[in-house]
């Protein structure tokens, strides 16, 4: 019996690397582009790419009015005019999907000079990392696994990945702002997101006759649940975030973490001076764990102000036009250390 | 555990090598825990349920057997009672009292029923009416009281068929989980050959078909006729391949153990009447409904009015069991006028349905699935309303833009699945390939497998039938 199970899966083997065969000649690129054209568009553009440019929303969010439209990729290439810089954007996109759209750079092939990839300080907190939209992410990386082609397309099928319901994740959100406590130099009255939050909830703004004022008070607390957290090595973003270090450290790439600029203003007008702390004290942290060896850290944080904000009523880093301005030349500066020759100035 | 999921392809190997490298003495106890744990990676603590059903119909049957007369009834109702209360509690609570608001607020009063968030525990129905037909039996004196709590349990608990049938009796699970299983090529082979081919209908076919079905179901007034029509049509292959699918690797599961479980369903859309659907469709329901009901209740060894009650009280109530909704009841009696008619029809014109392939057989196949199609309509719509609906968009919308829906994968594996109902035709996978010479075996898996692994759908749906 064990004879012919021997033969019978030899021949299964045999089938299979047909079948993927198969499969990687008629479908797997119509596959890649529905779920993750991102790898498809690294695939297809590395051959001729000097930079790449990771982002999310930040890089293709623009306000209408805007005279001038151009992306901060964009204004950012304008100062490299002799370098392609190709831009990779997917909404909500953060450092564990990055890491993963990394390893699709044939560096055998050609190698990219430099990669920046942008981070919000919001993609570090519970929020995020807990969000919903975290399955289609999962799931848009699932087809680029280390197995064959075949194998990754039947993982997708069986839903072989971090696949939690929408009540779970929640529930997990909820739970790390119970349950994490915040830590701060000194003494402060609340002890969790949780506490930050509800006192806020509940004790917020009145309007003139009396009523609270919803939107307000909405936005105070969405400001506490986005930033109140203590950046540590436990945080999974760090963890993701170090993988991409030590990617280009192997590979011998240059890497930018081109950390966003964030609404000082209105978190601290709304909020207060302990969480312009928290904020600070998170970019002091990435700044100071990733600046070093083949790794700069282009910080943006206080650099725009409030008004050039698109939105005024969320946290999102939607910027106007001076803002992204601010934001590609301050990255702009960074590169030109690396790339001397090749920089213009541009405005 | 879903069987659609890397978890249970990772399992379901772990416990097959484990069950053969075990004594026999100690095999119940790995089916034991295999099954708890199969069971508890869904809701944890609905174990206790199974727990609490196990507990009730062991020590009833044992005691069943003991005593005599009107005692031994006596037994039974408490048993079948604790049951149906256990089932009636998780499933028809809430759908009882949302009832007797409505009956309150016709003579203008209000009632405000007591708020239970319950959440029916999976495959609760399958559980009850699998552990009372045991009592059942034992009542009846056909079958001996079992003594070993471990055997019993893993009767009701065994993990390919607990969630989601095929209901099985004890008289024949029951001792095939007893006796000695050797691992027999001829046992792997037909399990993977089922298993494979389960898998490919409910994910290739019937997880393609959903997504297209579920978007016309949500807002049936915005499509055009034909697309809801097809829609109707669809649905009928999604639910026949999602369960058929299932129990398809229930069965495969079942024979890498060396157990073989009951086939659930043979090629129902083949049939050429309402009476002979229900011969193949759901099988182990069917064969329920008639030994623990229909027979019961007088059969056909009545009058005819009393028969036709009979049929429309079993169809009314399969409708029930299936779920605590009001279309569901309208499923089944449905489903049991249409068995009348067909009845009543073929006495009055002395009709009568020959067993060989016609031109009158294939209009009469046709004719039985699109019954079928339309009565579904009430089974998949969570309303009256939206039933309503899709009959309106069916017969209204002829004039309305038709909506740009992506249906070839739809389209393609429901006339696939078309065509294996045809080759399998009152016959079953494993048996029917076996007939086949190694060539052409495996050209059939090298086109299961590659649609399996690179066509399958990508949303996430679970087996239909968990729900009830």
């Amino acid at each position: 019996m064990l004879k012919k199970i021997v033969i019978k899966v030899l021949m299964l083997v045999i089938l299979l690397t047909g079948l993927n065969f198969v499969y990687n000649l008629t479908q797997y690129k119509r596959d890649l582009i529905d779920k993750c054209e991102q790898i498809v568009e690294i695939k297809n553009t590395q051959d001729s790419t000097d930079i790449f440019y990771f982002a999310e929303s930040s890089n293709f969010n623009v306000r209408e009015t805007d005279s001038i439209q151009n992306s901060i990729s964009e204004i950012t290439g304008f100062f490299f005019p002799s370098l392609k810089l190709t831009s990779i954007n997917k909404p909500a996109t953060h450092a564990g999907i990055y890491k993963e759209w990394l390893k699709n750079i044939n560096v055998e092939k050609n190698k990219p000079k430099a990669i920046v990839v942008t981070l919000n300080l919001r993609s570090f907190d519970a929020a995020w990392i807990h969000s919903k939209l975290e399955t289609q992410l999962q799931e848009s990386v699932v087809l680029i696994q280390p197995f064959p082609n075949i194998i990754n397309r039947f993982l997708l099928s069986l839903q072989a990945f971090e696949n939690k319901t929408d009540e779970q994740r929640d529930a997990d959100m909820q739970n790390d702002w119970r349950t994490t406590q915040l830590v701060f130099p000194f003494d402060f009255k609340y002890k969790t997101v949780r506490d930050w939050d509800v006192s806020y909830g509940q004790y917020g703004w009145d309007m003139p006759d009396g009523l609270p004022e919803k939107n307000k008070i909405l936005l105070t607390c969405h400001y506490i649940k986005a930033y109140a957290f203590n950046l540590n090595e436990n945080n999974p973003r760090i963890k993701d975030f170090d993988e991409i270090v030590g990617w280009c450290d192997k590979n011998k790439v240059n890497l930018y973490l081109n950390l966003l600029a964030e609404n000082i203003e209105y978190a601290d007008s709304l909020v207060g001076k302990e969480l312009v702390f928290l904020m600070k004290q998170n970019r002091d942290y990435l700044v100071k764990r990733y600046s070093k060896n083949n790794c700069v850290v282009v910080d943006n944080l206080e650099k725009v102000k409030g008004l050039e904000f698109t939105d005024q009523t969320w946290t999102t880093e939607h910027y106007g036009y001076k803002g992204r301005m601010i934001i590609a030349k301050n990255l702009a500066d960074s590169l030109s250390k690396q790339f001397s020759k090749q920089y213009k100035k541009a405005y | 555990m879903l069987f659609n999921s890397l978890h249970f392809l990772i399992f379901l190997p772990i416990v097959v090598g484990l069950y053969y490298l075990l004594p026999q003495k100690f095999r119940w106890i790995l089916i034991f825990f295999a099954s708890c744990y199969f069971y508890m990676v869904f809701v944890p603590k609905y174990i206790l349920i199974l727990f609490l059903i196990i507990i009730i119909d062991y020590i009833s049957a044992l005691t069943i057997e003991r005593v005599n007369g009107r005692l031994k009834l006596f037994y039974l109702i408490a048993s079948l009672s604790a049951n149906i209360g256990l089932l009636a509690f998780f499933k028809y609570f809430n759908f009882f009292n949302e009832n007797l608001v409505s009956v309150f607020s016709l003579f203008g009063k209000e009632f405000h029923p007591l708020n239970l968030n319950i959440i029916l525990p999976i495959g609760l129905s399958f559980h009850t009416f699998q552990s009372m037909s045991y009592t059942i039996e034992v009542y009846r004196g056909k079958q001996k009281a079992e003594t070993h709590l471990g055997y019993f349990a893993n009767y009701v608990l065994f993990f390919p068929q607990m969630v989601a049938g095929p209901i099985e009796r004890y008289e024949t699970l029951g001792n095939e989980l007893k006796t000695v299983h050797k691992p027999l090529y001829q046992n792997f082979s037909d399990g993977f050959k089922l298993i494979l081919f389960g898998l490919f209908i409910k994910m290739t076919v019937a997880d393609n078909i959903a997504p297209y079905v579920n978007q016309i179901y949500a807002e049936p007034l915005k499509y055009n006729s034909l697309q809801v029509l097809l829609s109707v049509f669809l649905f009928s292959f999604q639910i026949y391949a999602d369960f058929f699918g299932y129990s398809t690797i229930a069965l495969g599961s079942a024979k890498l153990l060396g157990i073989n479980v009951m086939d659930n369903f043979k090629t129902p859309y083949l049939s050429k009447s309402v009476s002979e659907f229900w011969t193949r469709w759901h099988i182990s329901l069917s064969t329920w409904f008639r030994d623990y009901l229909y027979i019961p209740l007088g059969g056909n060894r009545v009058t005819i009015p009393r028969w036709s009650l009979n049929i429309l009280i079993v169809f009314i109530v399969s409708g029930l069991w299936h779920g605590a909704n009001w279309t569901f009841v309208a499923w089944g009696a449905l489903h049991g006028l249409m068995l009348l008619l067909e009845r009543y029809f073929s006495k009055l014109f002395k009709f009568e349905i020959k067993n060989r392939w016609s031109f009158l057989n294939v209009v009469l196949v046709l004719k039985t699935f699109i019954i079928t199609s339309f009565i579904w309509i009430f089974f998949r719509a969570e309303s009256f309303q939206k039933a309503k609906e899709i009959f309106k968009s069916i017969f209204n919308n002829h004039s309305v833009e038709p909506v740009n829906l992506n249906v070839l994968y739809a389209l393609l594996f429901t006339g696939l699945i078309v065509l294996f109902d045809a080759f399998l035709y009152n016959s079953r996978l494993d048996s029917k390939l076996n007939s086949y010479k190694t060539p052409y075996r495996w050209a059939f898996y090298a086109l299961l497998l590659f649609c399996l692994m690179t066509l399958s759908g990508t949303q996430k749906f679970t087996f239909i039938y968990f729900q009830f």
